[in-house]
Parts: structure tokens; sequence; C-alpha cells
């Protein structure tokens, strides 16, 4: 949990901007200020099994996907689009990397590549479709993940890809002083989308479209090259998902990320990040992704039915949704 | 049934950055959507049934298919009930899902007849619609966030649910008429050499539904109000119409008709079972979106969903007889989708250019 004062929160583009910040910084001191009780919490509660080394590596370990994932429906709202191909996109990017493997013997190093790669490829078809049809994004990558989802299906049935890279395995399950091999890469990405919303000039114009599109059209940005692109870094970040998962099942099946779609959208709504596009925080979307990993973890801790756990998260989205609309209104008075 | 329904042009978001897109009254004939999904439907079962005869075989394609198309259509309707408002429901599988638990559950333990667990589980989709558009209207969260975060609240107390009242995961208690409502077709009733037309029990209820749908929409003065709120809401409530109200009824609608959906499939299987709903995300939006429905909001046409749910069901049964794995037939509906919702886009191009402009 160090790692949350490194990343910066992201200014956001247009309008009031000092009054967004400020509303946008709220809610992570929130979130933090959640995340750490509910973990002091669950440490106190279950006797302090959950600071054992290997309680605590399983928890960051398992983070790392939602976190990506996260950040991948993130940068598509950042443009005020969805992308409802996260979840079945990251399977298919997992399958493709391991057939690669197994069937072609492909290095993993190169299977892996090509994972991400295709990724962005598909994303980058979802918003030249978005484009060039006009059609809306939500329908678009709903056709698009029902294509997506045959395909990954179509690979390898309803088969399991096993022992495609013992190294690629045992690197997914190592740890760098203490801390999971796979969740550093998920940090390093989450800093990496954090840098590009904040400080490079097409992460600026995305923010610029998805804030206020005539504004942005105006002022000479292409709103549709932000949409492609948003689209683009959506399909790469699910990409990389995907070689996590890898990385760290050491097996998979055309049935990964089938239960990814939902918490995509979780972990930036209770982030803070409107759906209307405009803002992001990719220290909200990793702190909601974390407090997820904490419901889950406390199911496994309590033995509670697993089934509470949606249930739960469900109540926890809508509770952060009203929040910070109470707190939007409040402040409007 | 002519029950297509458009408020007077539209100032939908999407139109609006477009220049100068012309009213749909204005352009000509052929730019009708529902034209031209009728006649790819022509041109699909044609294919269809000349590659595979077995395609107009009644009972092992054309009596399921109606009892599909049922299902499909009434899904469509409860997504079309809220895209009125331009708003969202992606929680319509778990809403059949809990209202299929309260039928089952009514049945299983209550022992009621099968029109008063039919009725509990309309009620209980419509309370739970009604709790989603209350919701909205009260904090003015946008309507896919609230029913994402319901879809997953239901996703948990369903299961729950049945793993504590049933024995296990499905109520299969059936009460009587269930099992005519499955199998039967009118073509089983006679009256001396006369035999109905082999038409599922199950027909009637979903036409029921379109009917009294398309008629809430055209004529009735609640479905007028809830079509000009989601035109315009700002403008609907300087003219005096309770918006906050006509959100509330539009959301308790589609949770109504995601129970009677809910009850169509559980009497399709046999079962009321958690499983209930799990596919329904796709197709309430297929039909509704291929017939000519603006997920902006403001403009309906329930004609259209019927056929677009007629699309889809023709295209897996299609598929399916040309021995299609299901894998493979997704990938083909997920294009169709794309397909003809891009040349929708095109004949509205060229509608525009060939004088659609007033």
């Amino acid at each position: 949990m160090s790692d949350q004062s490194v990343l910066e929160p992201v200014p956001t583009g247009l309008g009031n901007r000092r009054r967004v910040m400020t509303s946008m910084h709220r809610t992570e001191v929130i979130l933090a200020v959640i995340s750490m009780l509910a973990f002091v919490a669950l440490a106190a509660t279950t006797n302090g099994n959950l600071l054992q080394e290997g309680t605590l590596r399983a928890v960051f370990q398992f983070l790392a996907v939602p976190m990506v994932i996260g950040l991948s429906q993130m940068s598509v709202l950042a443009v005020g689009q969805m992308n409802l191909s996260v979840g079945v996109l990251t399977g298919l990017c997992a399958m493709v990397s391991a057939s690669l493997m197994v069937q072609n013997g492909w290095p993993a190093w190169l299977a892996i590549l090509a994972g991400v790669a295709l990724g962005a490829f598909v994303g980058l078809i979802n918003g030249l479709l978005v484009v060039v049809t006009r059609i809306n994004g939500f329908i678009v990558t709903l056709a698009t993940m029902t294509v997506i989802d045959g395909v990954r299906y179509g690979i390898n049935g309803t088969a399991t890809f096993q022992g495609y890279s013992d190294e690629l395995v045992r690197l997914g399950r190592a740890s760098v002083l203490g801390a999971p091999v796979v969740f550093l890469v998920a940090l390093v990405v989450a800093l990496m989308v954090a840098g590009f919303f904040a400080r490079t000039v097409p992460g600026r114009q995305l923010l610029a479209s998805g804030g206020n599109p005539l504004a942005a059209r105006l002022s000479g940005i292409s709103n549709d090259r932000s949409i492609v692109l948003a689209h683009m870094l959506s399909g790469l970040l699910a990409g990389v998902a995907g070689l996590l998962i890898i990385a760290l099942s050491g097996s998979v099946n055309a049935s990964i990320g089938d239960d990814l779609l939902l918490p995509s959208f979780a972990a930036p709504i209770i982030g803070g990040v409107a759906l209307a596009g405009g803002v992001v925080s990719v220290l909200g979307t990793c702190l909601a992704a974390f407090i997820v990993r904490l419901v889950d973890v406390a199911q496994a801790q309590y033995g509670i039915n697993p089934r509470w756990v949606d249930l739960i998260v469900g109540a926890v989205v809508l509770g952060a949704v009203l929040l910070s609309q109470t707190r939007d209104r409040g402040r409007a008075r | 049934m002519s029950t297509t329904t458009e408020t007077e042009s539209v100032p939908a978001p999407e139109a609006a950055e477009e220049t100068g897109r012309a009213p749909v009254s204005g352009l000509p004939f052929w730019a009708n959507p529902r034209l031209g999904l009728l006649v790819v439907l022509v041109a699909l079962i044609v294919i269809f049934s000349a590659i595979r005869p077995a395609f107009l075989n009644v009972q092992l394609t054309l009596v399921p298919m109606q009892a599909d198309i049922s299902v499909f259509a009434v899904v469509g309707l409860a997504q079309l009930a809220v895209l009125s408002l331009g708003h969202m429901n992606v929680a319509v599988g778990r809403m059949a899902a809990i209202s299929a638990f309260a039928t089952g559950f009514a049945y299983d333990r209550l022992h009621v007849p099968l029109v008063v667990g039919l009725l509990i589980g309309l009620v209980v989709g419509a309370a739970v619609g009604a709790i989603a558009g209350w919701i909205i209207t009260a904090t003015g969260v946008n309507s896919f966030v609230v029913t994402l975060a319901l879809d997953f609240g239901l996703l948990g107390l369903v299961s729950l649910l049945y793993s504590r009242f049933s024995s296990g995961v499905a109520f299969t208690v059936r009460p009587p008429g269930m099992d005519a409502l499955r199998f039967d077709t009118f073509g089983d009733y006679c009256t001396g050499n006369i035999c109905g037309p082999a038409i599922p029990l199950v027909v009637p209820i979903a036409v029921v539904a379109v009917v009294a749908v398309g008629v809430l929409f055209r004529y009735s003065r609640i479905g007028r109000e809830i079509l000009m709120t989601g035109s315009n809401a700002k403008a609907a409530q300087l003219s005096g119409i309770p918006v906050g109200r006509r959100v509330i009824q539009a959301h308790a609608l589609s949770g109504l008709l995601c129970g009677l959906a809910g009850f169509l499939l559980a009497a399709n299987n046999g079962a009321f079972s958690a499983s209930i709903g799990e596919g329904f995300l796709l197709p309430s939006f297929l039909g509704p979106v291929l017939g000519g429905t603006l997920l902006a909001g403001g403009a309906v046409s329930v004609l259209g969903t019927v056929l677009g749910a007629t699309l889809t069901a023709v295209i897996q049964k299609g598929l399916n007889l040309l021995q299609f794995q299901v894998d493979e037939m997704r990938i083909y509906i997920g294009l169709v989708l794309l397909v003809a919702l891009s040349l929708d886009r095109l004949r509205h191009v060229l509608a525009e250019r060939r004088g659609g402009r007033p």
C-alpha cells in the first residue's frame, strides 16, 4: 500500500478545473481512508491472519488484474464511451498467447507481445467502428463482445491450455522485496496511464474531447482521433490484463474474462470517474479495485457464501455514487 | 397493430451533431428501418429453407422458434421501455431472474395456481424496476450505473435465495397448466375436425404484451409523456409533466416485462432456475436497436423490436440447422448486428442526399 502516495491525482481537463480537481481529490482521500480502515479492520478481526506473508501476497497478486481492467474501462470512460468487450478481450488475448506458445512453439516473450498487440488491434477496430459508422459505442462494443466471445471459444473449444511456459509462471508467482511481480507490473502500468493522461498531449486532448467535444473541436482537436486512441488504449490494457492472467494462473481456458466486465465498471465508477467523460482518476480507480478486492478477501477469510460478494459490491458501487452525488449537490447549493 | 411511434422531430443528441438531418417523416419510404429489416428477414428465411428444407418443418423448427421469438420480443420490449427515456437497463437478466424466483417460490411453497404465480412474478419485477427508477430520479445518477449496481446486487441475491429456498439451483415443481404452456400448440386443441394453428401457447401472452406496450406508447397519455421526457426532460418538466413519476413508471414497466420474459423462458425450459435471464442482455438491445429505436430516447418502435427479435431468432435457428457451433453462431450474430446497423446508417445518409432534406 506504499504505492498510493506515489500516484498523482490526475488534474482534469476543462470547465471548472479547480472545482473538479478538488472534488476528485476528495474522492481519492475518502477512498484511501476507507481502504485503510477496511484493511485494518480485516487484519484485526482475523487475528492478524491477513498480515501473514502468504495471505498478504495473495491479496496483492490478485489485485493486479482488477486494477488493470479497471484502468482499461477508465480510458474509454474518459472520452465518454464504454467498452463492453474488455472482459472477453482479456480472455481472447490470454488464449491467443497461450495457443501461440503451446501449439506454435513461440517463445514466451514473443507470444505475450503478440497477445498485447492483439488487444490494441481489437481496440483500434472498436474505435474505428465507432468513428466510421457513428453507431453508439455501447452498441458497437456489445456487438464486438459477442464476436470476440465466439472467437475466444473457437481457438480451443472448452479445453484448457497449460504448461505453456514454466519461466513465465514462475515469474508470475515471484516476488520482489515481498511485493508480487504481477502487482508491480500493474503498478507500473497505472503510473504510465496516469502519466499519459496528466502529461502527454494526446492524453490531454483525449480528456478535452471527453469533457466538451464541441470546445475540443473548436480548439483544433480531432474528437475522432481521441475516440480511436481511447479504445486502442483500452484494448491494449485488456491485453496487459490477459498477460497477467497467463502469468498468474498457469492454465487458461476460454471462460477467462467472463467475470471481468462488471468489476471493470465498478472500479472506475467507485473511483469517481464520470460516465459522461472528461474526468479520470487513476488513483481512485486503483483504490476502488483494492476495496473490491478486500470484499473478496473478507469473504474468503470469514468463509461467507461467495454470492454475498456480488451483493456487497453492488451496494458499494451504488453507495459510492450516491455519496459523490450528494457531495456535488451540497457544493452546488 | 401499427405501433411505430415517434414524437415529432426528435432532437436527439446524436442527431444534433450531424448537419441538417431531416426529420424521419421527410425521408423516402425505403429509408424506414422496419422495411429493411423485413427484407433481410424474408431473404434469410428463403436462403435457410433453400439450404435446409428442415427449416420449414413445423414441429422441429417453427414451433420452438415462435417460443424463442416470444421471449426475445418481450425482453426487447423491456429494454425499449427505458430506451424511450434515453435510459438503459443493464439488469434485465437479473430482474427476470428475481421475478422467476418469486414465481417459482409461489408455486413450490404456496402452491398457487399458474396465473397467480405469474402475477406475483410480474409484481416483483415491476417493484424492482420501480426501485431502480426511484433511485435514478431521487439521486440523478446515470441509469447505467444504477442498473449495473442493481445487477451486481441481484446476481448475489438470486443465488442466495435459490440456495436457501430451493433444493439446489432450481424449483422443479410444476403447477397444473405449466406443461401445456411448454409443450402444447393450438394445433393440439380441436373442435371436431378443426384444429388450431401450430402456434405455441406462450405466443399469445407475448402478443398481448406487444400490443399493450404499442398502445401505451402511441395512444396513452402516460406513454406520450414518457416519450416527451425522453426527448427533452427539461422541456417536459416545464410543460407540467411529472418527469420523476414517468421515469419511475417506465422503469417499473421495464421490470414488469423482464418478469414476463423470465416467466416465458421458465415455461419454455420447464424449470425456474437461477440461470434464467443470463443471456438476456444482448438480445434485449438487439431487438430495439435493429428495429430503429434510438438509444438517445424520445422515439420507440415496438413493431421494429418484434422484427428485430424475430431476425435474431431466425439467424440463431438457421445457423443451428446449418450445424454451426455455438461459438461460431456468436461471431455471426455479432457481425450481423454490426452490418445491419452500418447499413442502416448508410441508408440514412443516402436518403438524406436523395432529397430527404426539406
